[in-house]
């Protein structure tokens, strides 16, 4: 998604795999659920490929398309939850990662990253 | 990013621990039974408890293990630091990565951590006794 934020056109698979080092089976696969999402568009097509949706999306939305809810430990499902006290612990380290990735946008990242090559980082 | 089992056995025996710590040396058997976890494993957090300075072990019949310190001085970040290595997102080595994960590690993982760190270091184990952590939620 970083990548992409950084591109004005559309984006072949092979150019995002070229510049991620993900795989193109792999990138095929984790596009579904950000397709699903309508975190990208895929255009079909001479001049066809990804790209962002939209502006001002942000770290949450797409590690939530992807991986659904953030559970730091599997204590959802546990008889226990009501009488231990170690148990909200955990919510409160979900509330937390939850509302900083929420903080954060995809296009903020993006322009580091354009700075850096700018920079000659890569 | 996951806290283990490690993690969160060891911290739920601290904690009964911390509740009991007025009845001297505590056998696992009666953590095992209160908190229905299994004693074997059990004996393998409490040693590493043990090694990590947060308990001491009393030999012996009527043995046992006690809370080393005050549980109002024992942040939750440090015992999870201990149990589970470190509490971290940012998984790629530093040599290894391609730009755009050190972009998303120095620019969202590392926050990340620190905003996780905050949150536990701010917690004391005898607030999470009392169960006083939810003034923090408010």
């Amino acid at each position: 998604m970083v990548y992409l934020a950084t591109c004005k056109e559309n984006c072949s698979i092979r150019s995002i795999s070229e510049a991620t080092g993900i795989s193109s089976g792999y990138l095929e696969q984790l596009m579904i659920p950000l397709r699903r999402a309508k975190l990208v568009v895929a255009e079909r097509g001479v001049q066809g490929g990804y790209r962002i949706a939209r502006s001002g999306i942000t770290c949450h939305d797409v590690l939530s398309a992807s991986e659904g809810d953030f559970h730091p430990a599997p204590c959802q499902d546990c008889g226990r939850s009501e009488a231990c006290k170690t148990h909200q612990i955990w919510s409160l380290l979900q509330n937390a990662v939850v509302d900083y990735s929420k903080q954060v946008y995809i296009e903020d990242l993006a322009s580091h990253l354009v700075e850096q090559e700018v920079g000659g980082g890569i | 990013m996951k806290i283990s089992t490690r993690g969160r056995y060891g911290l739920r025996l601290l904690v009964d621990l911390a509740e009991h710590r007025n009845e001297g040396p505590v056998a696992l058997s009666q953590v095992a039974r209160r908190q229905e976890l299994s004693e074997k494993y059990l004996q393998q957090v409490a040693l590493m408890l043990t090694r990590g300075g947060f308990l001491t072990s009393v030999k012996g019949s009527g043995g046992g293990y006690q809370l080393k310190g005050n549980p109002e001085k024992i942040a939750i970040y440090d015992v999870l630091d201990l149990l589970e290595g470190t509490i971290t997102f940012a998984e790629t080595a530093p040599g290894q990565e391609s730009a755009i994960e050190r972009v998303i590690r120095l620019h969202f993982y590392q926050n990340l951590d620190q905003e996780v760190r905050k949150v536990f270091e701010n917690i004391s184990l005898a607030e999470v006794t009392r169960a006083e952590w939810f003034t923090y939620m408010i």
